[in-house]
């Protein structure tokens, strides 16, 4: 499989030179990395349910998913895999009702990994692993810890998975786009468009969510839709995904200067806010960070925007655009 | 009052032998697109996909309704529309150009009556959004009369086999200059029913658990509708893009999870076989199937997916890349690529010869 895809990276074409980089430089090795971190955790999580003891390996296996939660194509959307990896947000909070009800019951699908790969994506995953190590109250007996062992197992497996997928199949469809018989990619700039989409897209996530969520309005501030709440990581997980977004964007289009200039600025200022879980910002002076924050992401968006999509020729399709 | 123009235009198109579809070879599909020159025109397809000829178009297109007899199309612009133009698909000319009377947007979408003598147009009042359906006779194309639809911001509008129409309100309430969405949190969505005539026989809500979900597309089922949706909610919520108007009553169709987030909240068109029903999203770049009972089957990835129509037992899509592809239970093939970029909707000629 390997030396088919090695064969296939020598094959492209120059004009393919950015795509070729972003799947070889960025996207193969963060699904690598992801998948050892979770390896890693389900290992431990098979050993020990100590909270303490597995709480470090899960923050490792969260951070190696920032460096490539924004990659959400083919193998990672296939089968909901991106969400069964990180469910948030969750406005309804189905993640923690579904498992409390898989705890309350002592749902037999929580003890076999098998089984728990057709669970919800809500009770799946980094977010439901969050839960049953920051638990909100203590949780007693011996089903949430072999809950806690099949979840870190299913989620090691969905990681292999992806990368798996990416490794063979989907690297090759993105390579050989516009190649006879390539359903996926009819051309190289659908290709290029869609890893395209996937950094603006990412960009937007971070503005939209993982700021604005919490931000709210002036008003009224939300702390409590900060992501990853319990375990006290929204800053880091801001901080992370912009500085993954920013390697990816440079892997697209290694001449970005301003693209680079825009995330420096963001990823500074992000790294300076005041409070990591974002739980303060009914503080006027900490939200006014956070807002100062969101703008520099804004600018990072229409950077990106006009910088790289012009050198990749790409922009929003034509209907996306249109949206009627 | 009537242009010299119009006037004219009438007299050459009753003057002339009224030719029929047969006479430009039957296409079985509409779709507006923009050229690669930057110029929009209408195409007409057969039913394997093929271009049979395009009609050109001043400014880009949303949908099109055929006659049922006459080889006539109507061209509806984008919102928020100030003209129609009945195409002759015969010469290509420009047979007539609607205008809808002051303070009426057209929404972008039309349907012939069963006998072709009336073209009903779905409208809104440009101040209040008030939703309107504007009557039109089909010898001169006249405006002849115009009735509420019951709900703000109608968008498609379809003929049923009984001949009455159905009005999808989307519940939208827009500035009449740029689109800005004025009333997302009392918005309300609804399906209006009108005899030929325009008065009610029925209106169905959203229901209220779905509220910011408007209704924008139709796509007729036995018995009913398919309504294609698209949510103004929090866009974390994971909601149903697909839902069903039978008996007057609107159920909602619920996907799995992950494979709901595929469509990002949106779903463009809608079309039906006898036992499937097709949405896309343009955003998601994604086309998804249905049983026509509304069960999920499965989900493909077309970037930039936005017409869809039935063809035989599967579906006819067509994106912005300028691809036409053929969706079955089985997979998705390529029908042909075209180095243009179609528009929002696949429109199946309905007509009986």
């Amino acid at each position: 499989m390997q030396k088919t895809l090695i064969a296939l990276l020598i094959a492209a074409t120059p004009a393919m030179a950015d795509v070729q980089t972003a799947v070889t430089d960025h996207i193969l090795p963060g699904y690598a990395a992801f998948s050892a971190a979770t390896g890693a955790l389900a290992n431990m999580a098979a050993q020990t349910c100590d909270a303490a003891m597995l709480r470090p390996a899960w923050h490792a296996a969260a951070d190696a998913w920032l460096g490539i939660a924004h990659i959400r194509l083919g193998p990672a959307e296939d089968d909901g895999r991106s969400l069964a990896i990180a469910f948030w947000p969750d406005p309804k909070g189905i993640g923690a009702k579904q498992q409390a009800a898989m705890i309350a019951g002592a749902d037999p699908m929580g003890l076999d990994p098998l089984a728990f790969r057709d669970a919800s994506v809500a009770v799946r995953g980094l977010t439901a692993l969050e839960r049953l190590l920051y638990p909100e109250t203590p949780l007693a007996g011996e089903y949430p810890c072999r809950l806690l062992t099949t979840t870190a197992a299913d989620l090691a497996q969905t990681a292999r998975d992806v990368q798996a997928g990416w490794e063979g199949e989907f690297a090759n469809a993105v390579l050989t786009a516009g190649a006879e018989g390539n359903m996926r990619f009819l051309s190289g700039i659908e290709a290029r468009q869609a890893l395209f989409t996937q950094l603006v897209t990412g960009i937007e996530f971070v503005k939209d969510a993982r700021i604005g969520r919490p931000l709210g309005t002036f008003d009224a501030p939300r702390p409590e839709r900060a992501e990853a709440r319990a375990s006290g990581r929204a800053g880091r997980n801001i901080v992370l995904s912009l500085t993954a977004l920013r390697a990816y964007a440079l892997a697209l289009d290694p001449a970005a200067g301003r693209t680079a200039d825009a995330f420096d600025l963001a990823i500074d200022t992000a790294s300076a806010q005041p409070d990591p879980a974002l739980a303060g910002i009914t503080d006027p002076a900490v939200r006014l960070k956070l807002e100062i924050l969101g703008q520099q992401v804004q600018a990072v968006h229409d950077t990106v925007l006009a910088e790289i999509g012009t050198s990749l020729n790409v922009g929003v399709g034509f209907n996306a655009a249109d949206g009627d | 009052m009537a242009t010299r123009r119009a006037f004219l235009a009438g007299l050459a198109a009753t003057a002339l032998p009224r030719m029929a579809w047969a006479d430009v070879g039957n296409p079985a599909y509409i779709a507006a697109a923009r050229l690669g020159d930057g110029t929009f025109a209408l195409h007409a397809l057969s039913a394997d996909g093929d271009s049979l000829f395009a009609l050109p178009l001043p400014a880009r297109g949303h949908a099109a309704a055929a006659h049922p007899t006459r080889a006539l199309a109507v061209a509806f612009a984008r919102r928020p529309g100030t003209y129609a133009l009945v195409l002759n698909a015969v010469t290509g000319q420009v047979a007539h150009r609607l205008t809808p009377p002051d303070n009426r947007h057209f929404n972008g979408h039309g349907a012939f009556s069963a006998d072709g003598a009336r073209l009903y147009t779905a409208e809104q009042r440009a101040d209040d959004s008030a939703g309107i359906m504007g009557i039109w006779e089909t010898d001169g194309f006249i405006r002849i009369g115009e009735v509420p639809t019951r709900g703000i911001g109608p968008h498609d509008l379809k003929r049923l086999p009984d001949g009455s129409l159905i009005v999808a309100n989307g519940g939208i309430a827009t500035d009449p200059a740029d689109r800005t969405k004025l009333n997302l949190d009392t918005m309300r969505a609804s399906i209006a029913r009108l005899d030929t005539d325009g008065r009610l026989m029925s209106l169905s809500a959203m229901p209220v658990a779905y509220f910011p979900n408007s209704i924008r597309h139709l796509a007729l089922i036995p018995g009913g509708a398919a309504l294609a949706l698209q949510w103004e909610g929090d866009p974390a919520e994971v909601v149903p893009l697909l839902a069903l108007w039978r008996g007057d009553a609107i159920t909602l169709c619920d996907a799995p999870v992950g494979e709901a987030t595929r469509m990002q909240g949106y779903a463009g068109s809608v079309a039906a076989t006898a036992d499937r029903i097709a949405i896309t999203s343009s955003h998601g770049g994604a086309v998804q199937i249905y049983g026509i009972d509304g069960t999920f089957a499965r989900t493909y990835a077309r970037t930039d997916a936005s017409g869809v129509a039935a063809q035989g037992d599967g579906f006819l899509v067509t994106d912005g890349t300028g691809a036409l592809t053929r969706l079955t239970d089985t997979g998705i093939a390529v029908v042909k690529t075209m180095p243009l970029a179609w528009d929002n909707h696949l429109v199946a000629l309905d007509r009986r010869i």
